[in-house]
Parts: C-alpha cells; sequence; structure tokens
C-alpha cells in the first residue's frame, strides 16, 4: 500500500506552473489603498483627537491588512498615505509626517512577513491564524509604532520627555483597539475575494 | 430678449493656468454665486490671486511656511508666520468659515500639550517653579511648550493655506513639473482620486440604506459604530473591482510598471504644457527657497532663532527674576 502523504496548501503557496511578478495592477492597487488609508486616516484623526494621538485611528488597520495582501505595495502604502492624512486633518505638519514614515512602513510590513513566514491564512481560519494577526498584525506594529511616533514627537519638542510614556500609552490603545476590530472584520470577510485576485502578492513583490 | 429672475445669464468660460473656471454669471439672478469649491482635498477658492502663479510657485510656498518654522523656536517668529499666513489666506480669497474644522484639534493640541507639561514637567533641578494657587508649574518646560505650540501652529497653517488653494490638479502638475518621476506622480494623482471615490462609494452605500428604510439616528452608538465598520467590506470589494478595471485600462493605453514609453522617447506631458513659469514665477521660488536655507542656517549655524533670545523669554525671566 503506497504511502499517504498530505501536504497542506496555503495561500502562500505558488502553484506548479504558475509565475508571478510585480505588474501595472500592483501600482495601481497600491494608489488606491492609499487613496482608502487617506479616507480611513483623516476620519481617524479628526473623530476623537487627544492632541497629536487619535483615540480612535483605524487607519492602522489599513496599513496591516494592505501589506497582508498586498506585500511591500501595501506597506509603501502605509508609509504614505499617513503624509497625506496628517496633513489633511492637521493632526501632525508634513516635516513630522517624514519623520514618521519608518515608523507606519513597519507597522505594515511586521504583520507581511509574519503571515507570510507563519503561513497564516489571511481569512483567519484557525486559532493560530487569529494569534499571529492579533500579535503581528495590531500588537507588536502598534508597539513599534507607538514608540517611533512618541519618539518623533519628543524630538520636536512637540511633548516633553516626562510624558513620551503617556503619549506612547495613548497613541497604542487608541490604534490598537480599532485595528483588531476593524482588520479583524475585513480580513475575515474580503480576504477569500482578495486571494483570488492577481493584485494578491504571494510573495512580497507579486 | 430681457432676462427674468429665473433665466440663467449665459455662462462665461474662464481660462486661467489651464483651469476652466466657470465664472459667476451662471448662477441665477438673486442668488449668491458659490465662491468656494468642494474639492478632493478640501474647499478651494474658484477665483483667486494665488491661480496666477505655478503650481510649483505655490509648492515652494507651502515647503516655506509649513516646514520652516521646524528650525525656529521663537514663538514672537512663528506667530508672525502665521498671521502672515491668515493674511495669505485672505488675500487668495479662501473662506475662512470652511476652517472651522480644525478648531477642535487647535483646542485639543493645547490641552494635550500644557495639561502634559502640567502633569510631567521633568525632574531638571534648574526649573523655576511658579506657584497659581495650590499647583505648581515651573517655567521653562511650560514656555518651551508654549513655544513649540505656536511653532506647530505655523506649520499647521502653512499646511493649511496650501490645500487651500491648491486643487489635487494643482498638486500632480507641481509634482511633474519637478520631474518627479511618472509612475510615483501618477501613485499620488490616483491616490488623491481614489480617495474622493472611496467617499463617494461610501455616500452611495448610506443612502442605499437609508432608501431601505435604515434610521441611524434610532441606533445606539455602538451599533453606529459597528454599521459603519461594516460598510468598509463593500468598499474594499469595490477597491478590488476598480484596481482590475483601472490596470486593464492602462495596460490597453500601453502604460508599463515603469512608467517608460516603449521604443523610448519623453514622454508627452499635456498637462503641463497648460502651466508656464512666468518671471515672477522663477522670482518667487528662488526667495521662498532662499528663506528657507537661510532660516536652516541662521538656526543651526548661528542659533539666532533659539529660545534664549527670544524677547518674551528674556522679559519673563527678567519679570520672575530668572538668571
Amino acid at each position: 500500500m503506497a504511502a499517504v502523504t498530505s501536504s497542506m496548501n496555503t495561500v502562500w503557496d505558488v502553484e506548479p506552473g504558475e509565475s508571478r511578478k510585480p505588474g501595472i495592477v500592483h501600482v495601481v492597487m497600491l494608489a488606491l489603498f492609499t487613496g482608502i488609508g487617506i479616507v480611513v486616516g483623516t476620519f481617524g484623526s479628526l473623530a476623537v483627537p487627544l492632541g497629536f494621538v487619535s483615540a480612535f485611528w483605524p487607519g492602522q488597520a489599513v496599513q496591516s491588512i494592505g501589506a497582508i495582501w498586498f506585500g511591500w505595495w501595501g506597506g509603501i502604502a502605509a508609509a504614505l498615505f499617513p503624509l497625506i492624512s496628517n496633513s489633511l486633518s492637521g493632526s501632525a505638519p508634513l516635516p513630522v509626517s517624514i519623520m514618521y514614515l519608518p515608523g507606519n512602513l513597519l507597522q505594515g510590513m511586521v504583520a507581511a512577513w509574519a503571515f507570510r513566514y507563519f503561513k497564516t491564512d489571511p481569512s483567519l481560519k484557525t486559532q493560530k491564524d487569529w494569534w499571529v494577526w492579533i500579535i503581528f498584525g495590531a500588537v507588536l506594529p502598534n508597539l513599534i509604532g507607538a514608540a517611533w511616533g512618541s519618539t518623533t514627537l519628543v524630538a520636536f519638542g512637540l511633548v516633553q520627555q516626562a510624558a513620551q510614556f503617556t503619549t506612547f500609552l495613548g497613541w497604542f490603545i487608541g490604534n490598537t483597539i480599532p485595528t483588531v476590530i476593524l482588520g479583524s472584520l475585513v480580513l475575515k470577510f474580503v480576504s477569500p475575494l482578495v486571494v483570488k485576485t492577481k493584485a494578491f502578492c504571494k510573495g512580497l513583490w507579486a | 430678449m430681457t432676462n427674468g429672475p429665473d433665466e440663467l445669464r449665459p455662462a462665461r468660460l474662464l481660462i486661467v493656468r489651464g483651469m476652466t473656471i466657470m465664472a459667476a454669471e451662471s448662477v441665477p439672478v438673486g442668488v449668491r454665486a458659490p465662491k468656494m469649491r468642494k474639492t478632493l482635498l478640501g474647499y478651494v477658492p474658484i477665483v483667486s490671486p494665488f491661480y496666477d502663479y505655478h503650481p510649483v510657485t505655490r509648492l515652494a510656498m507651502y515647503i516655506f511656511f509649513g516646514v520652516a518654522p521646524v528650525f525656529i523656536d521663537l514663538p514672537e517668529v512663528n506667530v508672525v508666520l502665521l498671521l502672515i499666513t491668515i493674511g495669505l489666506l485672505l488675500w487668495g480669497k479662501v473662506d475662512l468659515r470652511r476652517l472651522r474644522i480644525y478648531l477642535p484639534l487647535i483646542a485639543t493640541v493645547a490641552m494635550f500639550m500644557f495639561t502634559m507639561v502640567f502633569i510631567f514637567p521633568g525632574q531638571d533641578p534648574s526649573y523655576t517653579p511658579i506657584r497659581i494657587g495650590p499647583a505648581t508649574i515651573y517655567y521653562q518646560p511650560v514656555f518651551f511648550t508654549f513655544a513649540s505650540y505656536w511653532r506647530l501652529m505655523a506649520m499647521l497653517f502653512g499646511t493649511i493655506l496650501y490645500f487651500s488653494t491648491n486643487r489635487e490638479r494643482d498638486m500632480l502638475v507641481a509634482l511633474r513639473a519637478i520631474r518627479l518621476p511618472f509612475i510615483a506622480s501618477y501613485v499620488v494623482g490616483l491616490s488623491i482620486r481614489a480617495a474622493g471615490m472611496f467617499m463617494e462609494d461610501f455616500r452611495t452605500i448610506r443612502e442605499a440604506e437609508q432608501a431601505r428604510g435604515l434610521d441611524t439616528s434610532a441606533m445606539k452608538l455602538s451599533d453606529q459604530a459597528k454599521l459603519y465598520m461594516m460598510y468598509l467590506i463593500p468598499l474594499f470589494s469595490i477597491a478590488l473591482r476598480r484596481a482590475d478595471e483601472i490596470s486593464n485600462a492602462l495596460f490597453a493605453r500601453g502604460y508599463t510598471l515603469t512608467g517608460q514609453v516603449e521604443g523610448g522617447g519623453r514622454r508627452s506631458d499635456y498637462i503641463l504644457n497648460q502651466y508656464q513659469m512666468t518671471t515672477k514665477d522663477w522670482g518667487w521660488i528662488v526667495i521662498f527657497m532662499a528663506l528657507f536655507v537661510a532660516a536652516a542656517v541662521a538656526q543651526y549655524g548661528f542659533g539666532l532663532f533659539r529660545l534664549v533670545n527670544s524677547p518674551l523669554n528674556i522679559y519673563l525671566r527678567s519679570l520672575l527674576g530668572i538668571p
């Protein structure tokens, strides 16, 4: 009797004969996701402003989701859209937003890397998927983002060093909660559609 | 033939700097003509002296007013820059009432900054305590916060000035004129347009639900929040379909990932041909760039804008007997 072997195919596995490379559709998706982020980020910044932080910023959900689905294209969108949404909402002037860039990029790419490394299904089907999402899609990116952002505010003299921890805490909580709620909903219900599109990136670029 | 109150006078089209503007004569008699037009980035005046300047000039102005305050610690200078910016908004015929949406942010930022410095003043023993009733504040961190607040306001209003006097097309022209790679300027343009499409789709979905009898005013706040979040699902789906359509359209027109023209050669840029640089544009660009560089050199080379040089700081310190 032949040995039965099972190999679980994940959405990240490239099918035999499949060729994936970056194309125009990825650039378009980058632009569209940046547009979505601009609207969501501006709304979040204006909704419940607490000085420089927002008590409710769902923009980070868009950052994580975009990078999970579209790899670096989503990561670039994650870095770019706060430049515009912060300017539109007035929550941070341009020089501060430019300094936020590395933090914003990491807020997206941490989730992108984790989902691919742990072969996590973006539709959040199993408990492991949920844990990876919450830890690497919500908690860790926002720890990094809040640390970077609050340090930037101190560097620009907008917040005193002594208040940095409080700022960090407000930033972290205000970003993480909407990410967990909103991001979970979107990943659960929209990922099954996204993984069938040619824009979906199994690798980090295609 | 006479014009009755409900007749429209013939519309007069003005072509200014490549922008077609419908003049105010197209509205019925007795009706006030709109002065502002809604864009994806905010409201811009329909007619403004700013439109006589090339978008690159306005971008240079933004770089000065929106970024240079980073180099300036002196609150006096930042307040002057702020007042100049407000003056430019008025000169540019921007309706200042539209800027009311920024008032909550301006107030909460002040409350946040001063509350933080009151609760967390720092531990430096050189700080001078000032008792105000039962509370104690410390002069140095409070003045530093005061100066930082005005620097932030100067930068914020510099940004407001730019977005209140430039449409997304102007932004695009400025980016193309400074030779940003086509692919980058395309991404910026499509992003801004996508933001507008996204908001339109959101409005359409809400209207469809209201047509089906949904009354959001009767819902609890938590249910309203859940409802708004659920809107994102169809909106993301629409975005996915749109990405497919746009990329197929671009491919059909011969656009490539790099934005290069197939076979080499220079890409013709129709939009840039509609805008011409004049001598006054070059003059103002040189002035703004020179002022920007001068501010940086003055601060980092000579410390001219440091807080110790602030007349208000000097006056207050002498008043309080702080050396």
